[in-house]
């Protein structure tokens, strides 16, 4: 092996102090007689010397609004569902496991039947059922419609339009995610009574309209200019919230 | 059988990793390049370090262990949207990186470099490095961990860690004097 290739091999122990002293003498050695290995040491250590001299303020990028707030919700949902009696506190686990399996596998499923309402819907449901879970908590902010739809917008360049809270409907977040066709929106509400409703805006899909009952939930699907909407909810709704759903569906294909 | 297994106190886990959440969204936010997505990196690997807390052993470094879920996190994102795949393949980027790694025969001097780099030049240089070098000099460099703890984090071995260590600060050097000369030939115009 030539000097200079063992020099490569060697460098960035090297230059973070970390051979042993005869490797270094022999390195130290060859750098004395060869300009091409000084360089790049010289080149190395002038980008390590740079990041460490930077390293603090580097790693000092301020936090997104709600992001800590968001994090102490999981928290201390995690440390109230670990409170539970331990049948309880297997099941909370198991069932989200459950969620996600069947997630998994209609996604791969649908790769095989892209037209099936009830596979969208399984998707849809599972993902609504673990966004809920693990990104709202109990307690959610309410957000602004407008102010969700520039996020979306500068975000991921989704341009939709986001139905504001009302009377009885709180818009508690949006997020990107994932079905087996692609990225999403999904817009996220909390009804009065507690309940949860999400609406999913599928760009440039075209569905038959359907109301479906998947996973203890009711997914209504409908299009509008090649525009496919589904508006997951409970499927007990209560009075309060077939209104809430009427202005969903009034609303979302603005 | 169905006894209560053993576990940390909850509040102590709980807050050091809440602790760590300023250096997590800052470690994702160079892995990503975008705020959405190192916000929802952040949120999944604290969902996972709690869900998996039995798994973290009493007495280890947490900090690497909450790094490397935040790493395996973004592969296995990066695995399912099927984006930037070039990006786990490492063999072509070690093979990019030596071509573009020719002789520099005109030098700044280091001490000019450091002094006058700003932190946005250099988050900017940073985040034109290839993906897997960017990694690794993070971790090095900023987070200053070992590299056996950097091999585990990103899954390769301590060889081709030491590698990316190297072609990435290289490159984030030349990055840097390019902008300057170039800066000056701007001005001098």
């Amino acid at each position: 092996m030539s000097d200079c290739r063992l020099v490569t091999e060697q460098l960035t122990s090297y230059v973070d102090e970390q051979l042993d002293a005869t490797p270094r003498d022999a390195l130290e050695q060859h750098l004395d007689g060869c300009v091409s290995c000084r360089r790049a040491v010289a080149r190395e250590r002038g980008g390590q010397t740079v990041l460490r001299q930077h390293a603090q303020h580097l790693r000092e990028e301020p936090l997104p609004p709600g992001l800590k707030s968001r994090c102490e919700s999981l928290v201390h949902e995690h440390a109230r569902a670990a409170s539970l009696p331990g049948w309880r506190r297997t099941l909370v686990p198991t069932v989200l496991s459950v969620i996600l399996l069947v997630f998994t596998a209609s996604a791969i499923f649908s790769l095989a039947t892209r037209q099936s309402d009830a596979v969208l819907a399984a998707q849809l449901t599972a993902d609504h059922s673990k966004c809920f879970k693990l990104f709202v908590g109990g307690n959610p902010p309410v957000m602004d419609a407008h102010e969700v739809e520039e996020m979306l917008t500068r975000e991921y360049g989704w341009k939709i339009h986001v139905p504001p809270s009302v009377d009885g409907l709180q818009l508690v977040g949006a997020r990107r995610c994932l079905y087996a066709d692609g990225l999403v929106p999904h817009v996220m509400y909390r009804a009065a009574n507690g309940q949860d409703l999400s609406l999913y805006v599928l760009n440039g899909v075209t569905r038959t309209p359907s109301d479906l009952v998947t996973f203890g939930h009711r997914s209504q699907i409908w299009t509008k200019n090649n525009t496919t909407f589904v508006l997951v909810g409970p499927a007990d709704e209560s009075g309060r919230l077939v209104d809430a759903t009427r202005y969903m569906m009034k609303e979302a294909d603005r | 059988m169905f006894g209560r297994r053993q576990r940390a106190a909850p509040d102590t886990f709980s807050n050091e990793v809440l602790g760590y959440l300023e250096p997590l969204y800052a470690t994702a936010m160079r892995l990503t390049r975008n705020r959405a997505d190192a916000e929802d990196l952040v949120q999944d690997t604290m969902v996972r370090a709690l869900r998996f807390r039995d798994r973290f052993e009493p007495g280890t470094n947490l900090r690497a262990w909450l790094y490397t879920i935040l790493h395996n996190t973004w592969r296995n994102r990066i695995r399912d949207t099927a984006r930037e795949a070039t990006d786990v393949d490492s063999e072509r980027i070690e093979e990019l990186a030596s071509t573009a790694d020719g002789p520099a025969e005109v030098e700044t001097p280091e001490q000019v470099l450091i002094r006058s780099t700003m932190d946005a030049d250099l988050k900017e240089a940073l985040d034109g490095l290839p993906d897997a070098f960017r990694q690794a000099v993070w971790l090095r460099d900023v987070e200053e961990f070992s590299y056996a703890e950097i091999a585990k984090m990103l899954d390769v071995p301590i060889g081709t860690v030491m590698s990316r260590i190297s072609r990435g600060r290289r490159q984030l050097y030349e990055k840097l004097t390019q902008a300057k000369t170039d800066a000056q030939i701007h001005v001098s115009r």
